[in-house]
């Protein structure tokens, strides 16, 4: 037989003691079926549970944000603003710095619409009068600085026809208020989770440490290095991590089926469209390092304080 | 060379393993260690192995001072030392073939390499044809051979045996104690701890007798 130069072999063992103890690490999970899934079902969930939420805030804000962006406020006149005060009141406006461009929806006109969406025809008819106002729609340069937006609005607060300002970028900005709220606390509750998981696997690795306690000591009358006594068990975590984030992201892909098809006629009403596959990569991307860095660290929490206290008899 | 130079073992609590040892085994030797059960024999071995550490006194094996061996060198020092038990402290769920593999998957020694020391070192024990079996499934003269053949698959150049044929009867024992003849004639360093003084007599190698820790 040819021998193998000293290096090449040092290094071909070395690759087969971590085959080996990844092999080992798998073939001992898969010995205890039962078990092992238990925890891969624990991993898994608590680590679907951040990842569900916030792909799901992430998913309502891609349908909010996908409106496009253009600043525009309603200008409600007072009741009984006669129809050619509003038109010239549109023309002056539309002079105004900031305002790219101004439609006015006459109370018959939104009279008209109303009749037409709300199902309240006949009810209307009943009415003496038009209780609606005249509206203008102001489109406003998308370039409009706070400031200066703050300065128009209290300008047509000050006009005498002025009814009522409704301003909606108002409502995104608050919108998107609330969903940063909301993200700091998905993202506070995925790290408390994830420290969970963590222990969760270090708990596991630790009562493994105890099973193979004989194997550890034999390990080390036999001249095992801390490093060899630790791989598998840093192999076995890892697994934990792989195989939980795995589970993890079946269960948020099945969310996303589940949810899908609600949120896609939410996506048709505002003209935005969603891709739930783009959102499923994402998870997939992000979970499975997560997972594994959490396998390890759990494994090595618990390496580090059980197996020095093994020593041999 | 295994050079003691008053070399004293102290328990935590006080008790002391050994006292104010000093002994020399030249390399390619072979001795038994006696004594009553307490009188420092496994110690003895322990130190040797690095599974204790001195007190007092040097312990210089090949020239070096290993009583003050760093802790991350203990691995390969272990590695050069056979060890053999009493109670074999074999993994009883492995196979053989596994069991005395352990070693070089310790060293990293690479499969194809594995494969054929662990037979060879089978063989010399005469047990090539159990390697699949479970060590429960075998007798215990044949479970201690297995242990011998996990000292030896390294080729350590020191073999400590702590009693290994104190659960064997006598014709069993004889067969053992030749094994460690045989290994003795290749060059290895062989240390015995015994109390089976009837058979180490008729062996005619140097006895190191021990009392309550000291050498007598």
């Amino acid at each position: 037989m040819r021998r193998q130069s000293g290096e090449s072999a040092a290094l071909s063992g070395f690759l087969d003691q971590h085959r080996r103890s990844a092999v080992r690490s798998i073939r001992d999970l898969l010995r205890n079926p039962t078990a092992t899934l238990m925890t891969l079902l624990v991993i898994g969930i608590t680590l679907a549970l951040p990842a569900s939420l916030l792909s799901l805030l992430q998913l309502s804000n891609s349908v909010a944000g996908s409106q496009p962006n253009i600043p525009s406020l309603s200008m409600f006149l007072k009741p009984g603003t006669p129809d050619e005060q509003a038109l010239t009141l549109s023309a002056t406006l539309e002079q105004k710095a900031g305002v790219e461009r101004v439609e006015l929806l006459t109370s018959a006109d939104a009279m008209q619409e109303f009749r037409e969406y709300s199902g309240f025809g006949d009810a209307l008819d009943a009415l003496d009068e038009n209780p609606l106002p005249h509206v203008l729609l102001l489109q406003l340069d998308s370039e409009i600085g706070s400031g200066s937006l703050q300065k128009l609005i209290e300008e047509l607060r000050a006009m005498p026809e002025t009814g009522m300002i409704d301003y909606d970028q108002e409502w995104i900005e608050r919108l998107q208020a609330i969903s940063l709220a909301l993200r700091r606390v998905i993202e506070a509750i995925g790290l408390g989770l994830a420290l969970a998981v963590m222990l969760i696997i270090g708990n596991t690795i630790r009562l493994e440490i105890l099973n193979r306690k004989e194997e550890i000591e034999v390990s080390r009358l036999v001249g095992g290095s801390n490093a060899f006594i630790r791989r598998p068990f840093l192999y076995t975590g890892l697994a934990y991590g792989f195989f939980g984030a795995l589970l993890a992201w079946m269960l948020l892909s099945l969310l996303l089926i589940i949810v899908s098809g609600p949120l896609d006629r939410l996506a048709e009403l505002y003209g935005a469209s969603v891709s739930m596959a783009f959102f499923g990569l994402q998870a997939f991307v992000i979970l499975l390092p997560v997972g594994i860095l959490l396998g390890l660290a759990g494994a090595w929490l618990a390496v580090s304080r059980h197996l020095s206290v093994i020593r041999p008899e | 060379m295994i050079h003691f130079e008053n070399v004293s073992k102290r328990f935590p609590g006080g008790n002391y393993g050994l006292s104010d040892i000093s002994l020399k085994i030249e390399s390619g030797a072979m001795a038994f260690v006696t004594g009553h059960s307490g009188a420092g024999k496994s110690t003895l071995l322990r130190l040797i192995a690095l599974l204790e550490r001195p007190t007092r006194g040097q312990l210089l094996i090949d020239g070096r001072n290993i009583g003050r061996l760093p802790d991350r060198d203990v691995p390969a020092h272990r590695r050069r030392v056979g060890l053999i038990f009493q109670d074999h402290r074999l993994l009883n769920d492995r196979t053989v073939f596994d069991n005395v593999a352990l070693p070089l998957h310790v060293a990293g020694v690479s499969v194809r390499e594995v494969g054929r020391r662990v037979r060879a070192s089978l063989d010399k024990v005469g047990l090539l044809k159990k390697e699949k079996s479970l060590p429960l499934t075998l007798s215990g003269g044949e479970q201690q051979r297995v242990g011998i053949a996990r000292a030896i698959v390294s080729r350590p150049p020191i073999l400590l045996a702590d009693e290994p044929t104190g659960n064997l009867d006598p014709a069993l024992s004889r067969e053992i104690m030749q094994l460690f003849l045989a290994f003795n004639q290749v060059g290895i360093t062989m240390l015995i701890a015994s109390h089976d003084l009837d058979l180490i007599r008729t062996l005619n190698r140097p006895i190191i007798n021990l009392h309550q820790g000291r050498l007598t």
